[in-house]
C-alpha cells in the first residue's frame, strides 16, 4: 500500500457506527476486516458508504411507485393477459383435439362393429339360402322318385291286367282250338259234353302249371 | 473506457486530499462508489448537477437535489418502463392467434415464468395479485444492477437508501398481505405467538420471550434484502475497481508494469462477467425472496 494513512483504524469505524463496548467486538473484526482497504474508505469526511441519503430514498420510492403503477397498467397486464389468453386457447385446442379423436375412436369403432354384424348376417344368409336351395332340391328329389315309383307301379299293374286278359284270350282260342282240333279227330266217338270237361279240366291243370312258372 | 475513466478520475484524486506520491485509490474508489452532486462522461467530462435546498418532514431533512443515484434511478425507470410498455403494446396488439416473436416473446417467456416459479409457486392461492410487485422489482432492479457496468455508469442499488426503500416496501407489501390474508386475530398471532399445548402460568414467559423474537424475525428480513442488494452490488464494484487500481500502484516499475496491467485488464474483463452474472442473481434472490416472505406470513402458523 503506497498511501500511508493505511493501517489499524479502528477509531473512525467506532465513531461512524457509535461505538460502544457491546459493539466493540463485530467492529473490530469489520475493521479488522476491511483494513486491507484504503483508510480513505473509513475516513469520516466526505460522504460515507452506509449514508442514507432520505432526499435519495425519497425518490427511489416515488419512482418505484410510479413505475409499480404504469408497469402494472400497461406492461404486465397485457402481458399477463396475453399469456392467459394463450394459455386457455392452448388448453381449449388441446381439449378439442382430444375429444375429437374420442369421437372419431368411437366412431371407428361403431363401423367396425356394423361391418362386423353385417358380415355375420351375410353368412347367415348365405348359409340359410344353401339350407333352403338343400331342402328343395332333396324335396324335389323325393317328390321326382316318388313319381317315378307310381309311374312304375302303374305300368306294372297295367302290364298284368294286360297279360291276364291275353292269357284269358289266349285261352279261350286254345279252349276253341283245341276242340275243334280235338273234334275234328274224334268227332263220332267222343259225347260232346263230357269231352269238354275233360278237356277243360287238362287246361286249367296246365295254366295252374303256368301260373306257378309265371309267380 | 474503464481505465481510462479511472486515469481522469486518478489525476482528479489529489484534490480529495491525498498524500504522498502515488495516485489516492481509496478517495478514487469512494468517489466512485458512493453518490455524488455530479456526473462524469467520456474524455473527462463531469456533469454538475444543481444543488437544491432541503425541506424539512418533521426532524428528518430531505433533500431532493438530483445526485448521481438519481439520475441513474431515473433513468432505470425510464429505460424499464419504456421497454416494458412496448412489449406490454404489442401483447396487447398481437392477436391471441398470432404466434409471439422476437424481443416480447423473450419477455414474455420471463414473465411466465416468474409467474409460475415465482410467484405461485412460493405464494400459493392468491399468488396472481403479487405478480405486478414482484415483476417490477425484479426488471427495476436489474435495471439499475445493469447500469453499474455500463462505462460511466452507477448503479443506484450501489446505494443502502435505495435498496433500503425496496426492501421497506416489500416489508410493507409483506405484512398487508398477512394481515389481509390471516385477518386481525390471526395477523396477531404472528406477534404474540403461543405455541398450543403451553401451561398457564407459562404464557407471559412465553410472551415476553417470543415476542421479541417474532419482531426481530420480521424485521431481519427487509434489513437483509436491502444490505444483501446493497452490499453485493457494492462489492462488486470495489473488486472491479481494486483489481485496475493494481495497474495504477505498481505504475513505478519498469517491466512488471506491463504483466500487471495484462494481468489486471483479464481479471477485470472475467470479474464484469461474474458481475454481470451477479446483477441478474441479486435481482432475482431480491424478487425471489419478497415472494417467499409473502408466501411465508400468508401461510402462517
Amino acid at each position: 500500500m503506497p498511501d500511508p494513512a493505511s493501517g489499524p483504524v479502528p477509531e473512525p469505524v467506532g465513531s461512524t457506527f457509535g461505538g460502544t463496548t457491546m459493539r466493540a467486538l463485530p467492529v473490530a473484526a469489520v475493521a479488522a476486516a476491511i483494513s486491507a482497504f484504503p483508510a480513505s474508505l473509513l475516513a469520516q469526511e466526505g460522504p460515507g458508504l452506509f449514508d442514507i441519503n432520505t432526499g435519495l430514498s425519497l425518490w427511489a420510492l416515488i419512482v418505484f411507485l410510479i413505475l409499480l403503477l404504469l408497469l402494472a397498467k400497461f406492461a404486465w397486464g397485457p402481458i399477463l393477459n396475453a399469456l392467459e389468453t394463450r394459455e386457455q386457447n392452448i388448453q381449449g385446442s388441446i381439449d378439442d383435439a382430444t375429444r375429437l379423436r374420442k369421437e372419431a375412436s368411437d366412431a371407428l369403432d361403431e363401423h367396425r362393429l356394423q361391418l362386423r354384424e353385417a358380415r355375420h348376417e351375410a353368412q347367415h344368409i348365405i348359409a340359410e339360402a344353401k339350407e333352403a336351395a338343400a331342402g328343395l332340391g332333396r324335396e324335389m328329389e323325393a317328390k321326382a322318385r316318388q313319381e317315378s315309383a307310381a309311374i312304375v307301379q302303374r305300368a306294372r299293374r297295367e302290364i298284368e291286367v294286360e297279360r291276364d286278359a291275353v292269357l284269358e284270350a289266349i285261352r279261350k282260342e286254345t279252349v276253341g282250338l283245341a276242340l275243334a282240333a280235338a273234334s275234328r279227330l274224334v268227332r263220332q266217338r267222343l259225347d260232346a259234353r263230357e269231352d269238354r270237361e275233360l278237356v277243360n279240366d287238362y287246361l286249367s291243370s296246365l295254366s295252374d302249371t303256368a301260373e306257378g312258372r309265371d309267380a | 473506457m474503464i481505465a481510462a475513466a479511472l486515469l481522469q478520475e486518478g489525476h482528479g484524486a489529489p484534490a480529495h486530499g491525498a498524500e504522498g506520491e502515488g495516485p489516492d485509490l481509496g478517495g478514487t474508489l469512494m468517489h466512485h462508489i458512493v453518490d455524488a452532486h455530479e456526473i462524469e462522461g467520456p474524455l473527462g467530462a463531469v456533469w454538475h448537477l444543481p444543488e437544491w435546498e432541503p425541506f424539512h418532514l418533521g426532524p428528518l431533512a430531505v433533500n431532493l437535489s438530483p445526485t448521481k443515484h438519481v439520475v441513474f434511478l431515473l433513468l432505470a425507470a425510464v429505460i424499464c418502463g419504456l421497454v416494458f410498455m412496448l412489449v406490454g403494446r404489442t401483447a396487447r396488439r398481437r392477436k391471441v392467434h398470432e404466434a409471439p416473436s422476437g424481443f416480447a416473446n423473450a419477455i414474455e417467456a420471463l414473465v411466465l415464468y416468474f409467474r409460475d416459479e415465482v410467484v405461485r409457486k412460493n405464494i400459493g392461492e392468491g399468488a396472481d395479485k403479487y405478480t405486478s410487485y414482484i415483476l417490477t422489482l425484479f426488471f427495476f432492479i436489474l435495471t439499475m444492477n445493469l447500469l453499474g457496468l455500463v462505462p460511466w455508469g452507477a448503479s443506484a442499488t450501489g446505494n443502502i437508501s435505495v435498496t433500503a426503500v425496496l426492501a421497506i416496501a416489500t416489508f410493507l407489501v409483506v405484512e398487508v398481505s398477512g394481515f389481509r390474508a390471516l385477518g386481525p386475530a390471526g395477523y396477531a398471532r404472528t406477534i404474540f405467538f403461543v405455541p398450543a399445548g403451553i401451561p398457564g402460568w407459562m404464557k407471559p414467559v412465553m410472551l415476553l420471550v417470543m415476542i421479541p423474537v417474532e419482531v426481530v424475525s420480521k424485521l431481519t428480513k427487509p434489513f437483509a434484502l436491502a444490505v444483501r442488494l446493497f452490499a453485493n452490488m457494492t462489492a462488486g464494484h470495489t473488486l472491479i475497481f481494486s483489481l485496475l487500481g493494481l495497474i495504477f500502484i505498481f505504475a513505478q516499475l519498469t517491466f512488471a508494469r506491463w504483466a500487471v496491467a495484462g494481468a489486471s485488464v483479464t481479471a477485470t474483463t472475467l470479474m464484469m462477467v461474474l458481475e454481470l452474472f451477479v446483477a441478474f442473481l441479486q435481482a432475482y434472490i431480491f424478487a425471489m425472496l419478497s415472494a417467499v416472505f409473502i408466501g411465508l406470513i400468508r401461510h402462517a402458523h
